[in-house]
């Protein structure tokens, strides 16, 4: 592999991964929670693809492929039942969501 | 003679119950008059039945055993059908058929039953993959397709406040910790540079061994979660609490089940005991703190429950604990590791059959409108007896008494620990299991003891779930007797697993 070496790309992937991680410990609305997961999930795949570039197998992009369309598949049910908390409570926060203790 | 059946038909049992979910979901929505309950509930029933039955056959004609018809290896060996996975396969979807056929009472006149059964035969798929995945793909993918149906199907009710914030606990646990899963099996994926797991073991070269043990722990931490065990346990009683009851059965005994094949294939075959202690990565002792923090955890939180409902859920965290010895007591190389984990396997069958009888009686207390809490219960046993004797058994069989198959898995569990060398875990567990008579027993005493505080009557007895209920409880006390071949065959896949 030339050009930009591996460990800037796993560097460029954990940042996203902390700020992904960051939204989720500290938003409470919950459509800023799924934005979160998604830079997550695309922290993965950065991941994933530059691992696939450097082992010189597809085996990494194809998974990412996988992880972009089940990402789409789980904000797609996330959405739907964001839809009837907001139905039910009136907001689309999650700490809004509190009638059973933790 | 036996006719020789393609390769791809080893996959029966996952693609019964996918088939019938499709065939649900077009049942459901090509005929323009509603389509009746009964052949919905029908043939979600069949699908799931005829998954249950090709996995026990495929069972006792030696599918999977190298000795006889052999381990199938499918599609370059990302799937891979062995005794492991169709004996998980086998639990998972005769927990499918009991709530299948149970929720034919529980929905009643409900709007979107079609939806519902069809949602349940997926998420069943997605866990009968899980049994067969044999790379860190299909196992993400097949996690995801147990999961997200899951979230759906605790919302369910969608005018019901618990129902709504069970499933978005639910989602959100999960969104989080299938975006840690994927991270760590990426880092797994650039430390080896493979995903199937026999690959992944062999790429163990023991260079990048502080990626990889972060990789391993984000693995653990995405199987926590599935397994509802310590640190992702948290959405668990409130999923439970609001999920419709027949959703919350089947959630914690198959869905549970499922979380631990994908554990035990994971750690066992990519990552050896041997290779990876010479690395320095000692995940054993991470299961082991897992394992004793999850029982302990479990069971002191269903004592102060006023809630059944919430009590059973929290036992059910505990019984996770439990079934984490199957990997703590793990040792390198020894000679007790078949014992160990045979005996997590037919934890994992028994207590598919006790909890979700469990939980079907709470969906027939939901069912009769009596409340929730274990004082409502008081002097159930005059109007409903059959219904109090089933649950008495099934709830003594969690505690571990002596009456069911529920006894031998948990003695078979801390025996296997002690002759590993690991006797605090057995004591632990012992401890625990003491503790948690003590809360099963006030469900007993309110039902058998206390006089009734208000008269209720109960009007109806609903056949389904009576049914489901009473075969539960037959199966658990039934175990004991016959546990003779369920012992055999869960040592033997344990055998080949560990190869």
């Amino acid at each position: 592999m030339t050009g930009i070496p591996i460990e800037y790309y796993v560097l460029l992937s954990a940042g996203v991964f902390c700020i992904g991680l960051f939204g989720i410990l500290t938003r409470e609305n919950a459509l800023m929670f799924l934005m979160s997961v998604e830079l997550m999930l695309n922290a993965a795949n950065i991941n994933l693809v530059a691992f696939a570039l450097l082992h010189g197998t597809l085996t990494g992009q194809v998974f990412a492929l996988f992880v972009m369309a089940l990402a789409a598949a789980e904000v797609a049910i996330g959405i739907g039942i964001i839809l009837v908390l907001n139905r039910n409570f009136g907001s689309v926060n999650v700490t809004d969501a509190a009638t059973m203790r933790w | 003679m036996v006719v020789d059946l393609p390769e791809w038909t080893a996959l029966a049992p996952a693609l019964f119950v996918g088939i019938f979910a499709l065939i649900l979901f077009a049942l459901d929505s090509i005929r323009r008059e509603p389509v009746s309950h009964r052949l919905l509930a029908g043939t979600a029933a069949f699908g799931s039945l005829l998954a249950f039955l090709s996995a026990v056959w495929y069972l006792v004609v030696g599918v999977g055993d190298p000795g006889e018809r052999g381990v199938m290896h499918l599609f370059q060996d990302t799937l891979v059908v062995d005794q492991m996975g169709l004996f998980f396969a086998a639990v998972i979807t005769a927990v499918t058929t009991m709530v299948i056929i149970a929720s034919y009472d529980y929905l009643g006149e409900h709007a979107h039953r079609g939806e519902f059964y069809s949602l349940v035969l997926l998420a069943s798929t997605g866990m009968v993959m899980m049994a067969f995945a044999n790379s860190l793909v299909t196992i993400f993918v097949a996690l995801e397709l147990a999961s997200l149906p899951s979230y759906a199907l605790v919302a369910f009710l969608k005018t019901n406040r618990g129902s709504v914030e069970g499933g978005l606990k639910y989602f959100l646990i999960g969104a989080l910790s299938s975006a840690i899963l994927i991270y760590g099996i990426s880092l797994i994926y650039g430390v080896t540079g493979s995903l199937q797991l026999e690959a992944v073991a062999a790429g163990l070269t023991g260079e990048h061994t502080s990626l990889l043990a972060l990789g391993v722990l984000m693995l653990i931490g995405g199987i926590a979660f599935k397994t509802a065990s310590v640190p992702f346990h948290f959405w668990a009683p409130d999923a439970y609490v609001g999920a419709p009851a027949p959703v919350a059965a089947f959630l914690s005994s198959a869905s549970k089940a499922a979380g631990f094949v994908i554990a035990f294939r994971i750690f066992i075959e990519a990552f050896p005991l041997e290779t990876m202690l010479a690395m320095g990565i000692d995940w054993v002792l991470v299961f082991q703190v897992l394992a004793v923090v999850t029982m302990t955890l479990g069971n002191v939180a269903a004592a102060t429950q006023s809630e059944v409902k919430r009590m059973l859920a929290y036992s059910s965290i505990g019984h996770a604990g439990y079934a984490l010895i199957a990997l703590a007591a793990l040792t390198n190389a020894g000679p007790y590791n078949e014992l160990v984990l045979g005996a997590g396997m037919m934890h994992l069958l028994v207590y598919g059959f006790m909890n979700t009888g469990a939980f079907l009686f709470i969906a027939m207390v939901e069912y009769w409108d009596i409340g929730r809490c274990f004082d409502d219960l008081n002097g159930l046993a005059k109007q409903a007896p059959i219904a109090s004797i089933a649950m008495t058994i099934l709830l003594f069989n969690l505690a571990g008494l002596p009456i069911g198959g529920g006894f031998l898995t948990k003695y078979f569990l801390f025996a296997g620990a002690v002759s590993a060398g690991f006797w605090w875990l057995a004591a632990i567990g012992a401890l625990n299991s003491a503790l948690s008579l003590y809360y099963y027993s006030r469900v007993v005493k309110a039902m058998w003891i206390e006089e009734p505080t208000e008269s209720t009557q109960i009007e109806s007895y609903p056949l389904g779930l009576y049914a489901m209920l009473i075969l539960a409880a037959v199966v658990t006390v039934v175990a004991l007797p016959a546990f003779g071949p369920i012992a055999e065959t869960a040592m033997s896949a344990a055998e080949i697993l560990l190869g």
